[in-house]
């Protein structure tokens, strides 16, 4: 394996989201997250879809914006070092199908997220009759 | 590659045998056809799954049929791939953490303790991929050698125990080593024979080294009579040559453009072309790998709006191609090219770096193989390290071109010349490969590599690997994918007696990891056959016969005779 060998391709990381099947292992790798959490016993299905979303969204924030660089040395001396892997993708071209994909997977995540752990507004009669409060009750 | 296909037929059943001509698709991908195949049945291929490239609309230009094909990857592999490549990195993180707190030692470079404060001098991250992905197969490249690279080859038995951090030779040499790695493509590798003696010869009448360059006092009259033998073997007017084939690619490119200029690389171009081109300060633009549209349109848009801000017209136009591109084993579309590099004035570079002297019937390189004009091509590049057994590179082209190189190229004026042995390594097997010797050696030794290669090819789709690249070329690259599986395999091979070349990321796309055979003249077909059977071994056990297509085992040799069924599986 040449380890960072000069060829047209000068960062190879530009066009690793845009591989045959990246879309699909990432669903895939949420999917799998989401039924690991869910074999935790004690922890109720809209707890565990909160989890799934929280760490989805701490794992690709800390790989997609925050390691910044290429994990191999690249012909380009050093102008992706300073970039996030965000940033690399498609070499900075905007709007590209992959960026589109990767902005619209956790607005859809956290949508049906809030669908799940849908808060309802309840009007509850205590027991005096001077009071009451709106409970919010999780169905 | 790595993406789907962006074009499906559009009547999606049936492959249609198409006789002269073929279907355009919308956006100019060309549908797959085999030419002259009127009795065959009609089978149902699956189009979508791969991208076979046949012929061209210019017909009339191919006096064969040219079939390349790169079967796209199975969906399920590549998820594989892909959690592969997860694991190894949560794996990675992991001993990065341990290594970090020193709950594990730490085998790698580090700053001298002293100087920690300071600004740091490695970028422990550029490494991240070095340190947990390749180390862990590390011993699958540099294994030394101790015999010539031939047919079969004598490898120093090594251990490690710390897991590939250091090694130890046991002192054991492994011998006979079926070799299907080294660039021996007409099997000039070799310690005896009349090209070894006379180089032996002429070592003892002019030394080993040169001590000088070619332009102060370097220059034999050997180097002399090689430059003529080539510009005669190639059928162009001059050629020079140099002592490093890297260095004829990276040192005259910056010689024949530079600013103003406008390069067109495809984008596979090797390293050497692109360095070449980088240090020339020309523009580079990188066209699709072989995809004629892409270039036609980079061309035209090139022409139409000329240089980037000013608009003033390019000083020159060079087109970069390659004769066999040696990762993808697949083959320039040379007709094509020229027709378009005189319909648009541009000017063409062609890398023949693979396929000189393992192409074409009389082995002079691609030019021959599609039976096309030398002089068509401007520039003309090859090396004699791989079908010649020696070193260095060569251009050829017309007489004003080589003068002016032999001026004003950095590899003439600062690099030392070629040396005696290996020149006349060079002269004695071109003229072998030329027939001026008066044996047929030659003439057999490139009809033995066509077989061969047909023969590889043909069994190893056989037997359901895939296979990316065109029939007729004498690399064959063999899909492996999955990470582990790189190392896997080549360890297995070595175990099995035979030496094998495996890629992976990021020298190749990322799910597209290859194991890279090199098929030679001096194979027997004893040595083939258990080369294939130790391969069908071992892809069995590692599971590597990914191919939806199967092929009918035919047990008679004509190449058109092929049947394609469909699997369900």
């Amino acid at each position: 394996m040449n380890v960072g060998t000069a060829h047209s391709e000068v960062n190879p990381n530009t066009r690793v989201m845009n591989s045959r099947g990246m879309w699909l292992s990432y669903i895939l790798g949420i999917g799998l997250l989401h039924v690991i959490l869910l074999s935790i016993p004690f922890a109720s299905v809209p707890v565990v879809w909160t989890l799934t979303n929280l760490i989805h969204n701490l794992c690709m924030y800390l790989l997609l914006h925050t390691v910044k660089g290429t994990p191999f040395e690249t012909p380009d001396q050093g102008k992706a070092r300073l970039l996030t892997h965000w940033e690399q993708m498609d070499y900075g071209v905007q709007f590209t199908a992959s960026r589109k994909f990767l902005t619209i997977t956790p607005i859809v995540l956290v949508h049906i997220c809030s669908a799940i752990t849908r808060p309802v507004l309840v009007f509850e009669e205590e027991s005096s009759p001077k009071r009451s409060k709106f409970k919010l009750s999780q169905l | 590659m790595t993406e789907s296909p962006a074009t499906k037929p559009a009547d999606g059943d049936v492959c249609q045998r198409v006789k002269n001509g073929l279907n355009l698709e919308k956006n100019g991908v060309l549908k797959s056809l085999h030419r002259c195949h009127e009795q065959q049945p009609k089978h149902h291929c699956q189009p979508e799954e791969e991208e076979v490239h046949a012929a061209s609309h210019h017909d009339s230009q191919y006096n064969r049929p040219f079939l390349e094909s790169f079967e796209e990857t199975p969906m399920l592999v590549a998820v594989l791939t892909y959690m592969g490549y997860g694991i190894l990195t949560i794996f990675g993180y992991l001993r990065d953490f341990l290594r970090h707190w020193k709950i594990e030692r730490c085998h790698i470079a580090r700053e001298k303790e002293e100087q920690r404060d300071f600004v740091p001098l490695y970028q422990d991250f550029e490494n991240f991929y070095t340190r947990n992905l390749y180390m862990r197969i590390r011993d699958n490249w540099n294994r030394p050698i101790c015999s010539v690279p031939g047919a079969k080859v004598d490898l120093m038995e090594r251990t490690s125990r710390d897991y590939n951090w250091t090694f130890e030779y046991t002192g054991r040499v492994v011998l006979d080593v079926i070799n299907l790695g080294s660039y021996n493509y007409l099997g000039f590798a070799e310690n005896t024979g009349p090209c070894a003696d006379s180089a032996a010869e002429i070592t003892m009448k002019y030394g080993v080294g040169v001590a000088s360059t070619r332009q102060e006092i370097g220059n034999l009259d050997r180097h002399e009579e090689l430059e003529k033998l080539v510009a005669k073997f190639l059928g162009v007017e001059s050629a020079m040559v140099f002592g490093m084939g890297f260095a004829t690619n990276s040192m005259n490119i910056p010689a024949l453009t530079g600013k103003g200029c406008l390069i067109l690389s495809d984008e596979l171009n090797h390293a050497s072309l692109v360095l070449g081109a980088r240090l020339s300060g020309s523009t580079i633009r990188v066209f699709k790998h072989n995809n004629m549209q892409s270039l036609e349109k980079l061309l035209r848009d090139a022409i139409v709006h000329g240089q980037p801000r000013t608009h003033r017209p390019w000083k020159k136009i060079l087109i970069v191609v390659e004769g066999i591109y040696s990762m993808e084993g697949s083959i320039v579309r040379l007709p094509e090219v020229i027709d378009l590099k005189k319909r648009y004035r541009a000017y063409l570079y062609l890398d023949e770096a693979h396929s000189i002297g393992a192409l074409g019937s009389r082995g002079r390189g691609v030019v021959d193989y599609f039976g096309l004009d030398p002089c068509d091509v401007d520039v003309l590049m090859g090396t004699f390290t791989k079908s010649f057994g020696a070193a260095g590179g060569y251009i050829a082209g017309k007489w004003e071109l080589i003068e002016y190189l032999r001026s004003h190229s950095h590899s003439a004026v600062y690099a030392t010349s070629m040396s005696p042995p290996v020149v006349e390594q060079i002269i004695t097997s071109m003229k072998c490969i030329m027939g001026e010797d008066g044996t047929t050696i030659g003439c057999d030794r490139v009809r033995k590599l066509a077989e061969n290669t047909v023969y590889f090819r043909r069994r190893l789709r056989e037997m359901g690997f895939i296979i990316y690249g065109n029939e007729d070329s004498p690399v064959v690259p063999m899909m492996l994918y999955m990470p582990a599986k790189i190392g896997a395999f080549g360890r297995e091979m070595l175990k099995r007696n035979i030496g094998v070349v495996v890629v992976g990321f990021p020298a190749t796309p990322i799910i597209e990891s290859r194991a890279r055979f090199c098929i030679s003249a001096a194979h027997t077909k004893e040595m083939l056959d258990r080369a294939l059977s130790v391969i069908s071994e071992v892809g069995d056990l590692l599971q590597l016969k990914y191919s939806r297509r199967r092929i009918q085992p035919s047990l008679s040799l004509p190449c058109d005779d092929i049947v394609f069924e469909d699997i369900d599986d």
